[in-house]
């Protein structure tokens, strides 16, 4: 284990503590900003709905301009994103350097564990400046009420995002968020164990053959993986029959799972010592797999990848608004896109960016030079769930059969 | 010179005591209502939906997630008694393995016993992640077990033990360390406070060391040991860090359910349901053994 990899541990054990926090506070503190909001809605006897967005659109106008802002933007975003918990140094320099150049300002950082953890604190009352969800949760993000669109006017670097990828942040036919990172979902393999001779399928997640070698990731995504594996149509918004379907099917494919990853680093230290072969995988373990010199595969399935996009919203009642944009612009910006790739392996909504901070192999591996690669057939983009309490209900039941 | 009568003088005694006991009560009192029932009426509150997260939730009282829960229809029943039996399980073993301790610190080890309580807790001043961290390098596929039974030529280096890593087993295995030196505490306490004489009147009147254990030690220590018992069972039951970093597929527990419910499901209602379940069955249970510990014998 050499240094690298302890200070890896050491951010990520900072980031389960801040979780374990987090998870503390939702739970004590966020009962009572609830409870709050609940009496100041009674109070002013307000018609039920969520319908806070209109509140916030064309105010440009009537903004104290950024010199009259407050500053200490609030940033409510994933560990490593800006926070320095894995790069103290390139993390602030890439990410927010331009924007501490042009503000003076230093942003506080607020993590989140995943979206549906992000977002549970938000629903209970808590308010930042700027947020970072992913692309399927966009929508409710927007029904809850919180964000407001983004004055894209204001964000020189938007006319260097990919337009494709970009259209994924409108709703209502506003830009209420900005698409900057993305990546995939997909099996990755340890070659020289598991058969890649075959066609490429997600089926390897659930081969008898690896039993024991396999893992999975702790989150209702093993619903979509599964379901693409089944040939359900439509894996973002499957009928009860569907799920039952689906639910079963993990049920009885969980016995030759080793373990479920929260985090994308424990499937890492796993992979590269061999206890598992196969696993569902981010771009980053497919990095790590590349540096290390591994004979590896990142599995183009035959149901296609998962696709990403993840991107940045504008709270509703910021007093940072200017603010918020400079920092946007920051992360648009094609110094924040090539931070991203090199060293974390993700994409970027940048077109810009220049490939060669990365090696062919991981250009190849991740289809970074194939336009085509985040659409149908190649990839299935992550999106909005209608029914997620639903799934989420079936996957507390796979975790506890 | 006037001097107070004594009843009078009691009087203003008890007067005075009475205050500096509201002084001193206070502070705990209020943090305790502030920092727990307050909460707890909170979680009660959503269990019944009386409050809930989302502005568009109506808030009407239900006991609908109530009854869904306690039909026993749902997993979360087995999923209760799989916790309470793999929490049990790891008291009993805690107190097993931490009576020796306890025993040896207060009644054998004599000057040095409190260098020595020192050093058994130390590892309390590592982060508790680095040390569950800390047994996945133990216990993992070329972890240290598996590579002593590997140059032993115990087992082929192609087929090392896997459930050592992320089975119940394991969890077990972390919950159990991470204990018994806490468990040791109150044991310790028990025995340290025991009066040595009547060992002594136990050995003059012809019983035997084992004999002496049985019939005097123990039995005087028990309320130690079941405070103990209940220093580790109340935790563990809701226990949910451990099994997800160490419990792979098999190692989810209740604690765990709560977590998610909270978080990935956005269910506070329910979630709420099985957090209050759970402290009522804990709340009964520390009825119960407050019949056994008295707390004055263990601060003792």
């Amino acid at each position: 284990m050499n240094e690298n990899e302890l200070d890896r541990i050491f951010a990520q054990n900072t980031d389960r503590r801040g979780f374990i926090k987090l998870a503390g506070m939702t739970t004590a503190g966020a009962a009572l900003l609830a409870a709050c909001r609940q009496a100041e809605e009674t109070g002013s006897g307000g018609g039920g709905g969520a319908t806070g967005a209109t509140s916030a659109t064309g105010a440009t106008a009537t903004r104290p301009a950024m010199s009259e802002e407050p500053g200490g933007l609030q940033v409510f975003d994933w560990s490593g994103y800006g926070n320095g918990d894995y790069y103290p140094d390139e993390e602030k320099e890439y990410l927010w350097g331009q924007y501490l150049e042009r503000t003076g300002d230093t942003p506080e950082f607020v993590l989140f564990e995943n979206d549906d953890a992000g977002y549970t604190k938000v629903a209970a009352g808590t308010t930042y400046d700027v947020v970072h969800p992913c692309g399927y949760k966009y929508q409710d993000w927007v029904d809850l009420g919180a964000m407001q669109p983004w004055d894209t006017s204001l964000i020189p670097n938007f006319a260097n995002l990919s337009p494709n990828l970009v259209e994924s942040g409108v709703i209502d036919g506003q830009q209420y968020f900005i698409p900057l990172d993305w990546g995939f979902i997909a099996p990755l393999v340890n070659a020289d164990h598991v058969d890649t001779s075959e066609e490429d399928t997600m089926g390897v997640l659930f081969d008898e053959r690896y039993a024991g070698k396999i893992a999975w990731v702790d989150t209702l995504n093993m619903f979509h993986v599964a379901g693409l594996f089944l040939g359900i149509p439509d894996v973002y918004n499957m009928t009860d029959d569907e799920l039952i379907e689906v639910r079963d099917f993990l049920i009885s494919k969980k016995p030759l799972v080793r373990f479920l990853w929260s985090q994308s680093y424990d499937f890492w230290l796993s992979f590269k010592k061999e206890e598992v072969w196969a696993g569902y995988s981010w771009p980053d373990t497919v990095g790590y797999a590349e540096a290390k010199g591994m004979n590896y595969k990142y599995l183009q399935p035959k149901e296609g990848r998962i696709s990403w996009v993840c991107g940045m919203g504008l709270f509703a009642d910021t007093a940072n608004y200017f603010h918020a944009h400079e920092y946007v612009d920051s992360w648009s910006s094609t110094k924040a896109a090539e931070f991203l790739l090199a060293y974390y392996y993700y994409g970027h909504t940048n077109t810009q960016v220049d490939l060669s901070v990365v090696s062919p192999g991981i250009v190849e591996a991740l289809s970074l030079d194939d336009p085509t690669a985040l659409e149908p057939p190649l990839a299935i983009p992550e999106s909005y769930m209608p029914r997620r309490d639903v799934y989420a209900q079936y996957w507390a039941e796979v975790l506890a059969s | 010179m006037a001097t107070l009568e004594p009843a009078v003088a009691r009087r203003r005694w008890r007067r005075h005591d009475r205050g500096v006991t509201a002084a001193l009560l206070s502070p705990p009192l209020l943090w305790l209502l502030l920092f727990f029932i307050v909460p707890v009426g909170f979680i009660a509150a959503y269990s019944v939906g009386a409050i809930s997260i989302f502005p568009t939730d109506a808030g009407v009282v239900s006991f609908e997630d109530w009854a869904r829960f306690l039909s026993g229809d749902t997993i979360y029943t087995g999923l209760f008694w799989k916790s309470v039996r793999m929490s049990l399980t790891v008291s009993v073993v805690v107190v097993i393995l931490a009576y020796p301790v306890g025993y040896f610190l207060a009644l054998c080890a004599s000057k040095r016993k409190y260098v020595l309580l020192l050093m058994i807790i130390a590892p309390f001043l590592t982060s508790y992640l680095l040390r569950v961290l800390a047994w996945k390098v133990i216990l993992g596929d070329s972890g240290v077990v598996n590579s002593l039974l590997f140059s032993l030529n115990l087992r082929s280096s192609d087929d090392p033990i896997q459930w050592l890593l992320y089975s119940q087993f394991t969890v077990m295995v972390v919950l159990v360390y991470v204990w018994v030196p806490f468990v040791a505490l109150p044991i310790f306490a028990s025995l340290d406070g025991l009066d040595r004489s009547l060992l002594e009147a136990a050995g003059d009147l012809g019983a035997g060391r084992l004999k002496t254990f049985w019939r005097v030690t123990l039995p005087l220590s028990l309320p130690g040991v079941v405070a103990a018992f209940v220093f580790v069972f109340v935790p563990t039951i809701g226990e949910f860090v451990t099994p997800l970093l160490v419990g792979g597929t098999s190692g989810y527990m209740y604690g765990n359910a709560i977590q998610d419910a909270f978080t990935r499901g956005i269910d506070w209602q329910f979630g709420s349901v099985l957090a209050m379940f759970l402290l009522l069955v804990v709340a009964g249970l520390m009825l119960l053994f407050g019949r056994f510990v008295q707390v004055r014998s263990v601060a003792a």
